[in-house]
């Protein structure tokens, strides 16, 4: 009984890292530029793709293919940026929510299109092998996943408390338009962040490929999840967004063994609704963060 | 632009226009007794409701939902449920579900409240998504995910119809219903108060405005149209299963409809729907086949290039063509005929 929860609990926090690392993007993103990306799990569903090709055609392993996919969708992002993102940034909050969402379905729909509606998998170095230890067991996917992960986020964290660049887009985050009157080029930090948001969303598809297969509605259900753990830990916040994949992942194995697979997502939905009923904020939010988007 | 041809656009967009529309529909049936046509005017009928009902918390009050499927579900469910396992009428049924809808959506409301904008959205998502867990795993009473299906017996009691005028009319009276409504709302005191919520709730509360009454009422009502519509939707199709009565697709699409028409316009929404209805259906008929989802990936963009260039949809963009002429051109970088018109002044 002890090692299986131990079990349990261990398996949540390595998935819910690679949570944290599709959610950071999304933080990050509206931190800074006040943008709710809806299309952010699709983001991650294109890396998943983009990963099953190297694969398939010239067999790159999908850890390898992160050097590829990480720069791809970095470019990716700034791309989108200037076509959808740009127009909507401080335009009425419903062409934000809805310009995004229309991206999702136009991505999901061209997954559709070109790969069909079957679950692809993909098979790297260490599929199939686990890692045991003290009567548990994980398989090294989970565990690379885990590793990479964090290392990501920490490499994240340096680069927004250190780097002048990084800096700035914490000045943008903090307030625009001071930022903009200290020669901060606000519109390129705009589009550094949304590139740097789906580098990290690619990274985190590259991380799942091996996990889970993929499919193109495979964004939907992660984009719900990201926004759970956001909203849980605090919009805007890196060690909100940490902490809150984190809970999510624990919740998520737990219930899914205790109640019923059925049942996870109602867990975590629920536990969305109650911290949005007791403290919108997140856990570490910023306070009135909830009020951005008036 | 002159006065005469101002007042004439305001008209066709106000309630001469929604009546003139509405007659037309209810001409149609008489001259056209082909089925599949009929069943594409239910269809823009029925958009054109949701849309409208969508339309009172999204457009007026600001509550941009994203979770109207579930108060749709909520109204399907309940008067199928009802008929098919206790014989109830579904004119009940419609009473019944209308309420639990509005019931529910004053729970809902009074969990987000507090939130704005896309917190609000988000929220409204995960709200009927627990909802349609439920219902799929509630198999005993729903069917689960594969639904219930209605048996066929025509009555006027029953609300099922051999021929699909019948239909046809049922739902155009509905839709003249939501309409009416929607434009004594608009011109009432609620509506107003309503206006204000949505453009700073903070001064609407400083002057007065009770905004969590005003919210609560404009989701309870919109709720309760929407019931209704499910369960003509139920009564029509036969057949209701969770993920088309009750998913994020259903949801999506009513806000897109009502957004691509016109927010807080009486009229906009059916105008949503006579744009968008015929361009899925014919994407749907001419690449369904071949190109599976193209038609959506049109929907989709489409959408991102509407709430781009006219964040306030198409009524809004016919009353004002200089203004959004003007920031398509700003939008798209380009500047020559404001430079021009700058030169003159």
């Amino acid at each position: 009984m002890g090692t299986i929860v131990v079990q349990l609990i261990i398996s949540g926090i390595l998935m819910g890292m690679v949570y944290a690392l599709v959610s950071v993007g999304l933080t990050l993103i509206f931190g800074v530029s006040r943008i709710i990306n809806f299309a952010h799990g699709d983001f991650v569903m294109v890396a998943m793709y983009a990963g099953y090709l190297l694969n398939q055609y010239w067999g790159i392993d999908p850890y390898l293919g992160i050097f590829i996919v990480a720069p791809g969708m970095f470019l990716f992002g700034l791309a989108i940026a200037y076509v959808i993102v740009r127009p909507i940034i401080g335009a009425p909050q419903v062409a934000q929510i809805f310009a995004t969402l229309g991206l999702g379905l136009v991505l999901q729909n061209c997954a559709l299109f070109y790969f069909g509606a079957d679950f692809r998998s993909v098979t790297s170095i260490v599929s199939g092998k686990t890692f045991r230890t003290m009567g548990l067991s994980f398989p090294v996917a989970s565990l690379v996943a885990f590793a990479v992960a964090v290392l990501v986020v920490i490499a994240l964290y340096l680069y927004l408390r250190y780097s002048y660049t990084g800096k700035a887009m914490r000045a943008v985050a903090q307030d625009r338009r001071a930022a903009s009157l200290m020669s901060i080029n606000v519109s390129k930090i705009d589009f550094l962040t949304f590139g740097l948001g789906s580098a990290c969303a690619g990274i985190a598809g590259a991380l799942l490929l091996p996990l889970m297969p993929v499919y193109p509605s495979v964004g939907l259900n992660l984009v719900i999840i990201a926004f759970v753990i956001v909203v849980l830990g605090g919009m805007g916040s890196l060690w909100g967004a940490l902490i809150g994949g984190i809970v999510i992942g624990l919740i998520e194995n737990l219930s899914a063994f205790y109640i019923g697979s059925d049942m996870r997502q109602i867990a975590y939905f629920i536990v969305f609704l109650l911290v949005l009923l007791v403290r919108p904020v997140g856990l570490f939010g910023v306070k009135g963060s909830e009020r951005v988007g008036e | 632009m002159n006065t005469t041809k101002m007042r004439f656009i305001d008209r066709a967009l106000g309630l001469p226009g929604a009546v003139a529309l509405l007659c037309l529909a209810a001409v149609f049936p008489i001259f056209v007794s082909d089925s599949y046509a009929l069943h594409f005017l239910w269809k823009i009928l029925f958009w054109a409701v949701v849309a409208s009902a969508w339309n009172i918390a999204g457009g007026y009050a600001g509550q941009f939902s994203l979770g109207h499927a579930a108060f749709f579900g909520i109204g399907a469910y309940a008067s199928t449920i009802l008929f098919v396992r206790f014989g109830v009428s579904p004119w009940w049924g419609m009473l019944v579900g209308g309420v639990l809808a509005a019931l529910a959506s004053v729970v809902l409301a009074r969990l987000t409240l507090r939130l704005k904008g896309p917190f609000f959205a988000l929220a409204t998502i995960a709200f009927a998504e627990v909802l349609r867990i439920v219902v799929v795993n509630a198999r005993d009473l729903t069917g689960g995910s594969q639904g219930i299906s209605i048996p066929f017996k025509p009555a006027l009691e029953t609300l099922i119809f051999s021929g699909r005028t019948p239909y046809v009319y049922t739902m155009l009276i509905l839709l003249a219903a939501v309409i009416l409504l929607t434009f004594l709302i608009q011109r009432s005191w609620f509506g107003f108060s309503l206006l204000a919520l949505r453009e700073d709730e903070d001064a609407a509360e400083t002057l007065g405005v009770d905004t969590v009454a005003m919210k609560i009422v404009a989701t309870g009502i919109s709720a309760f149209l929407t019931a209704i519509a499910g369960v003509l939707y139920a009564q029509y199709i036969l057949l209701i299963e969770p993920v088309t009565v009750m998913g994020l697709d259903f949801s999506i699409q009513v806000a897109v409809i009502s957004i691509i028409g016109g927010m807080a316009s009486p009229v906009g929404p059916l105008l949503g729907a006579l744009l968008m209805v015929p361009l899925s259906e014919y994407l749907r008929a001419e690449f369904g086949g071949s190109f599976q989802g193209l038609y959506l990936i049109i929907y989709g963009a489409l959408l991102m290039v509407m709430v781009i260039f006219m964040p306030q949809g198409l009524v809004s963009a016919i009353r004002q063509p200089r203004s959004t002429w003007a920031r398509i051109c700003s939008i798209s970088g380009y500047q020559r005929k404001r430079i021009r018109r700058a030169d003159h002044a």
